[in-house]
């Protein structure tokens, strides 16, 4: 079937990052460099194929950026400096606006006002909001004593129904945004696909790889280079210590040992492993450092505030500076309420839940390839025997 | 005579070439036995100094009177070893050659047979070489002027080069003006100077020349005589006619483009917005890249190796037209920057200086190439009703293995470049051979590519086969190297194979006379005889054959000296069976 | 070993003989049985020289030149086309077989030409057997 060529793609992925795409004469040098480029998924050659020719649709059902780690080898290997990794990177967050229903996405991809403005705004409102519900409240939103002159709050062990409600109705606007769009996700990549016709055991057969990839990142570890790795798997840990200390202290109100060991260690991962790929960005220290998108650097100044100002709360607090703990919480919940609210779903963050789906998906997709040829090679046996 | 004789052999092994796969040492061994070998040795490289130095040792210690040399074809070495042995002292033409390379190492595959033929040319060649008889070279006057065949860049680059010399030259050309093909071109690719600013200063240096003779609106009529000495008669204008004579010839007609409404797919002549590189270049030239309603084309689409590179048409690469497209990309791109260019292709031959840069350039301003294969070449059709471009182009590329769709406002076909329909003509006139596809034969492609077969008749540039600008001035000035050594030397010499004949056996039949496609027979009345005018022979040997009374002698190739060389390769093989 | 035809080939200097060194630089395969003698032009072979061929065992001769229009010399080749068929009918009569005798015109970017007349004129003189002269001579020596 014949797939029209869409002349405007590559402009548009211009706005993404891929700028020196065209200059690629596919030789091919990418792929063979690459230690995960593996059948039936060989990358980076044939996705850089498809965006210079416009195949659109063709990129749109590609899961093979999502299977680069990007740790830069091939952009190193380039002979035409075409730049191979970073035009994985700009598919990728090409794939992430196009996965996305609302548009929101493609928006904040690609103006960097709209995604500065839009941290900004959500940043304000929840700043507003929180002051609102601590003074609503009667000065108590669940930190320290001592925030608001006039109220003589004691530190409260339980949060209130209001926060815990604030938290649910954020929750379920995120995470019902992205399963709509890993939903869509995988009717570009795998469900639209009438040649895969993919059987429902082999989907259940394969289930646990997206937990596997989203703690582990094994595949990152595959990569030539580890320390990239070393240094993703810490930002990672940090949020999902984070996470943990965030869920304990909702749920059951533990505020002793996760808040005094998870949560500092957490917040030091973060802010370690963020300033160390900001400077590397600014720096431009690595392949995969040297080109940066605005939505690349947006993330890691989130992750480095985040970090920090949880810190000196957490730390304000043990010395006993109430006060100063609660104006560093709220500044924390401005950075970290737009984390959730705009780069979680629609930007950079996203991926943490699109690249484990698409390990699943690969998987399923080379398990029904794999089972089709082997049932090609059983339908020779016969063949072979009448012979 | 065979028994007086003292014949050196030297089988040449040539690297592995030969001794690969002919056992040199056996042929050595076979021969040292021939009658009349006084000497046979084998060595890995005759045509080395050490090699020669051996023959002519050996002439001198083992006061040799022939030699033999079993190697390469006589086309590659015969100068090398006659000058060797004429070095060695003896007479040039007392040496014969067996050609055990290029018509027995490198063409069979079975070592004993291989060997076996070696020793059988082997020894027609020592059979032979008893038989020689020695020649003296011909010296003839050398005539400085020379004629030039096409007024293009090649043929005006000739032309100045040599009148810049102080020699007269003859310009003729069959066109109303100077400047060839390249007077159709706007800009030249890599580096995108204009073709104009080439040809300007080249034309106007050639018609100010007192030493140029431009001669417009006219084609060579006849040729006659041999080299340092032909007549040419110039038809001028259909009617008038000059006579020239001259010592040289050096022919640059250039070629012509393919026609590219042989090529259905394409919809050359069916769509008006399908042009070949000429009708874009046309356009370029005026400065306005236009379909043909006057707009300004959004979605260009070049497609290249039309007629070339496919069994179909023309096997060949034109060379030129891969940078070319990329001209016309980086044209284009400057006349509409938001103009989508494809660029169709089978393989990027960017071969010459500053041309992978060049592509590289264009790949980065955004040319979309895409492979399709020469077997699969890409179709045009007409766009479907409410679309907003005119035409789809379908591709297999190969690169993606899809079969891609590509709007098209204008689709310009990259024709390659074929031999002039008059080459033919061109061919017969100076008498030099043309390939399969209709190119001028070179005297050896690679060490010799501006000569001919025919001595003192000379090519340059795309008439030879197809080139860019700076081969086809390369070419054009090597040739003009080539005839002012000539014309330094005053004389040249001239091989001394002729025919002759017995006047005591001549019987004045007259049929010899007939025979001579050169008229080199005189018959003379008072003494009822033909006599050989030596230096208009060439030696073909066809009034030898035909002569019934067999008085012609061809020298070099006599009767007796190719008997025996029968006998040499038939005796080997019957003494064996 | 069974019958090795034995073939003598007379070409032309500028087309046949450069075709066949052509077919060398490019490394193409052919039988072996053919032995190559140079003449300038195929105008230049005698049928003397044909004759003398085959009356020394000779089990087939073939001819090479330009093609015709591309003769180095003008029209030697067609000298030679007129002479051959003479050739052909006094070999008849003498009973030499028709497939024995070629003129074939290969030209000298024929390289692969040239191989492919050789390769196939040895095929069929090795299907028709030796020469009956040769058969004669071989027997003659036997009984010397």
């Amino acid at each position: 079937m014949a797939v029209r060529a869409n002349p405007n793609l590559l402009k548009q992925l211009k706005r993404y990052g891929a700028d020196d795409v065209t200059k690629c004469f596919h030789c091919g040098t990418c792929s063979a460099t690459c230690p995960l480029s593996q059948e039936p998924f060989l990358f980076p050659r044939k996705s850089m194929r498809y965006l210079q020719m416009g195949l659109g649709d063709r990129l749109k059902g590609n899961l093979e950026p999502w299977l680069c780690y990007y740790c830069g080898d091939c952009s190193d290997q380039c002979p035409r400096e075409a730049q191979p990794g970073e035009t994985m990177m700009s598919m990728r967050r090409w794939l992430t606006a196009k996965y996305d229903f609302t548009g929101l996405s493609m928006l904040f991809y690609e103006s960097r006002t709209a995604e500065v403005a839009a941290i900004i705004v959500v940043g304000i409102l929840s700043g507003i909001g929180f002051y609102l519900l601590g003074a609503l409240s009667g000065g108590d939103f669940g930190s320290y004593p001592g925030f608001i002159p006039g109220h003589n709050a004691e530190y409260l062990t339980e949060l209130g129904w209001d926060v815990k409600s604030v938290v649910l109705v954020m929750a379920v606007f995120v995470l019902g945004l992205l399963g709509i769009n890993v939903l869509r996700m995988w009717w570009f990549t795998t469900g639209s696909r009438k040649d895969l016709n993919v059987p429902f055991d082999i989907y259940m057969k394969h289930i646990l790889l997206c937990p596997w990839h989203f703690f582990t990142q094994k595949r990152y570890s595959e990569c030539d280079k580890k320390k990239p790795w070393v240094v993703h798997i810490i930002l990672m840990l940090g949020f999902v210590a984070l996470f943990a200390v965030f869920l304990a202290h909702m749920i059951w109100q533990d505020d002793t040992h996760a808040h005094t060991y998870l949560g500092p260690l957490a917040g030091v991962m973060l802010v370690g492993a963020s300033s160390f790929a900001l400077s590397g960005r600014l720096n431009k220290t690595e392949a995969h450092y040297k080109y940066s998108h605005h939505s690349d650097m947006n993330f890691l100044y989130m992750c480095l505030f985040v970090g920090l100002t949880g810190l000196a709360q957490h730390i304000a607090g043990r010395i006993g500076c109430g006060a100063f703990a609660n104006f560093m919480y709220i500044l924390h919940m401005m950075g970290a309420v737009p984390m959730l609210l705009i780069q979680l779903p629609f930007t950079k963050w996203a991926h943490l839940v699109y690249r484990p789906h698409a390990m699943y998906f690969a998987a399923i997709q080379a398990d029904v390839i794999a089972g089709r040829e082997g049932a090609k090679g059983a339908s020779a046996v016969p063949h072979k025997q009448s012979a | 005579m065979t028994t007086e004789c003292k014949i050196g052999v030297y089988v040449c092994s040539c690297g592995t070439n030969i001794g690969k796969m002919v056992d040199c040492d056996a042929v050595t061994g076979y021969t040292k036995n021939l009658p009349g070998v006084a000497v046979c040795k084998s060595y890995k490289y005759m045509c080395s100094n050490p090699g020669q130095e051996m023959i002519v040792k050996d002439i001198q210690r083992y006061g040799l009177d022939r030699v033999v040399v079993a190697a390469c074809s006589p086309r590659m070495h015969e100068p090398t070893f006659r000058a060797a042995i004429s070095h060695g002292g003896l007479n040039p033409y007392y040496l014969e050659m067996a050609n055990i390379r290029e018509q027995c190492s490198w063409v069979h595959d079975d070592h004993q047979q291989a060997t076996d033929k070696a020793k059988a040319l082997t020894c027609a060649a020592v059979k032979r070489v008893p038989f020689h008889e020695p020649f003296d070279m011909q010296s003839v006057p050398m005539n400085s002027a020379s004629l030039v065949i096409g007024g293009g860049v090649a043929g005006l680059t000739a032309a100045l080069e040599l009148a810049d010399a102080n020699q007269p030259v003859y310009l003729v050309e069959k066109d109303g003006k100077l400047g060839g093909n390249l007077a159709r071109i706007d800009l030249t690719s890599p580096y995108l100077d204009s073709a104009k600013d080439l040809l300007a200063e080249r034309i106007c240096r050639v018609t100010k020349n007192p030493k140029i003779t431009v001669m417009l609106n006219s084609e060579v009529e006849s040729i006659s005589g041999y080299v340092g000495n032909f007549k040419a008669q110039i038809k001028s204008n259909g009617e008038a006619v000059t006579d020239i004579e001259i010592g040289s010839i050096i022919v640059c007609t250039g070629f012509r483009e393919f026609d590219a409404s042989k090529v259905g797919e394409y919809g050359y002549g069916r769509f008006p917005n399908v042009v070949t590189s000429f009708d874009l270049e046309k356009m370029l030239k005026e400065g306005r890249v236009v379909m043909k309603d006057g707009k300004t084309p959004k979605y260009v689409t070049i497609i290249n190796c039309v007629g070339s590179r496919s069994g179909k048409y023309n096997r060949y690469c034109s060379r030129v037209c891969c940078m070319t497209a990329l001209k016309y990309a980086n044209g284009i791109k400057s006349a509409a920057p938001d103009a989508f260019i494809t660029n169709l292709y089978t393989d990027m031959n960017a071969f010459g200086k500053g041309c992978e840069d060049f592509y590289r350039r264009s790949a980065e301003r955004d040319t979309i190439f895409m492979m399709f294969d020469k077997h699969a070449p890409p179709t045009v059709s007409a766009a479907g009703k409410g679309e907003h471009f005119n035409m789809l182009v379908k591709v297999n590329e190969i690169l993606s293995g899809e079969e891609v769709e590509i709007p098209a406002d204008m689709v310009v076909l990259m024709v390659g470049m074929e031999a002039r329909e008059d080459s033919m003509n061109v061919a017969r006139l100076v008498n030099i051979s043309r390939d399969k596809d209709g190119w001028f034969i070179e005297s050896h492609p690679k060490l010799d590519p501006v000569a001919t077969s025919t001595d003192g008749v000379f090519i340059a540039g795309a008439c030879a086969s197809p080139k860019d600008i700076p081969d086809t001035v390369a070419q054009a000035r090597a040739t003009t190297a080539r005839i002012l050594a000539k014309i330094c030397q005053g004389e040249i010499w001239v091989e001394p194979v002729y025919a002759e004949i017995n006047e005591d056996l001549c019987s004045g039949c007259r049929v010899c006379n007939e025979l001579c496609p050169y008229s080199a027979i005189d018959y003379d009345p008072v003494k009822k005889r033909s006599a050989i005018i030596s230096v208009m022979c060439k030696s073909c040997g066809g009034c030898v054959a035909g002569c019934p009374s067999g008085a012609i002698k061809a020298r070099h190739f006599t009767d007796k000296q190719i008997f025996e060389q029968i006998e040499g390769v038939l005796e080997w093989a019957s003494s064996r069976a | 070993m069974g019958f090795e035809p034995r073939i003598v080939g007379f070409l032309c200097n500028w087309c046949s003989y450069t075709g066949a060194d052509l077919a060398g630089t490019s490394r193409i395969k052919y039988q072996p049985n053919v032995s190559i003698i140079r003449v300038m032009c195929s105008a230049r072979i005698d049928p003397t020289f044909v004759l003398k061929a085959l009356s020394m065992g000779a089990d087939g001769v073939v001819i090479c030149g330009c093609h015709p229009v591309d003769c180095h010399y003008i029209s030697g080749n067609y000298k030679a086309m007129r002479r051959f068929p003479l050739l052909k009918k006094l070999l008849k009569e003498f009973g030499v077989e028709d497939e024995r005798v070629r003129l074939e015109w290969v030209s000298a970017s024929e390289g692969q030409r040239f191989s492919e007349v050789i390769n196939d004129m040895t095929d069929k003189i090795r299907a028709l057997g030796p020469s009956k002269i040769r058969v004669q001579l071989d027997a003659d020596k036997v009984e010397r």
